[in-house]
């Protein structure tokens, strides 16, 4: 999968992203970290540029948000539906269920689950042996070491504010 | 383990903190309307303290009316903060302890120095501390040896 480079305008979310060159995702497996300040799109970069080239592409991919609350209903919903028995079952069990249940996904997302587990290499471990791709939403800073990426070629990109044109954000997104 | 615990986090800390949670910041969809329930009345000042704080941390397109579900993650964990300071110093609330249950790690190096620096300014004029958990353990962040940069 990739995403070529320039301009994708996003109206409802009033975000304007200039890519600076191609994203390409099909590099051999690759830890995509992407960083940038509050209100600059990340999230917003995920859910309207990156999943609609996953699925353009029939790219399966897991996808776990930053509003871990409402995720945490729906999986265990999801899970239930399909013959689980969650009820008493905690978080992190239903995470790797879920996660365990995702085999034919070769894309993870993580937006912000830093923050809930700053150390969370067992996603990792759950996952390492069908997901490829690893695109992590952080604010943790760049030279954080994490040992799980030790086996991925790394990618930084930085979501950098432009300027605001009326209500339109011009964000510079850029591999570094 | 928990990943998510609302209820545990209020039975362990709330008789001694008041707590500000990622996924429980505002109990109303707008800074108009949430000024609205805490001060019982349309208070335009501390809509504009509000307002114009939320600028000097570059949320430019912010306005009373708008829905807080169209502010990005960070922007919403700022403007938690600026809505609890403004009142903190309209009440002139003193000796609060405030707990930050995964606030901080939502915005950005550059906003959550901001945010601590506010912070430590109203702990200087209203003895307000501010507190962190991680792993179980209470942390007090302190400008010099407690902006929480990971």
């Amino acid at each position: 999968m990739e995403i070529r480079k320039g301009k994708y305008r996003l109206d409802d979310r009033n975000l304007n992203f200039d890519i600076v060159a191609d994203l390409n995702f099909n590099k051999s497996a690759g830890l995509f970290y992407f960083r940038g300040g509050n209100g600059f799109g990340k999230t917003s970069f995920l859910e309207k540029v990156i999943i609609p080239a996953l699925k353009a592409d029939s790219l399966r991919y897991l996808y776990i948000g930053q509003d871990i609350r409402t995720q945490l209903y729906t999986l265990r919903a999801l899970l239930s539906i399909q013959g689980f028995k969650v009820s008493d079952t905690d978080e992190v069990e239903l995470l790797r269920l879920w996660i365990n249940q995702g085999q034919s996904a070769s894309v993870l997302i993580l937006d912000e689950f830093d923050k809930y587990f700053p150390d969370y290499g067992f996603i990792f471990d759950w996952s390492a042996d069908f997901i490829r791709t690893y695109i992590i939403v952080t604010h943790l800073a760049m030279n954080r070491r994490e040992s799980f990426a030790d086996n991925y070629r790394i990618f930084n990109v930085r979501f950098e504010l432009i300027n605001i044109d009326g209500q339109l954000k011009n964000v510079r997104v850029k591999n570094e | 383990m928990a990943i998510y615990d609302l209820d545990g986090l209020l039975d362990k800390y709330s008789d001694e903190f008041l707590i500000l949670e990622f996924n429980h910041l505002f109990i109303s969809s707008s800074i108009r309307e949430e000024v609205w329930l805490l001060q019982r009345k349309n208070d335009s000042l501390l809509i504009d303290k509000i307002v114009q704080a939320a600028r000097e941390f570059s949320i430019q397109e912010v306005s009373d009316e708008r829905d807080f579900e169209t502010y990005s993650g960070g922007q919403k964990a700022i403007l938690a903060c600026l809505l609890t300071l403004a009142l903190i110093d309209d009440r002139k609330i003193h000796g609060l302890n405030i707990l930050l249950n995964n606030v901080l790690d939502s915005v950005s190096e550059e906003n959550r120095s901001k945010l601590v620096q506010k912070f430590e300014e109203i702990r200087l004029t209203h003895n307000t501390r501010l507190f962190t958990e991680k792993d179980g353990y209470i942390q007090e962040i302190l400008i010099g040896n407690g902006n929480p940069q990971r």
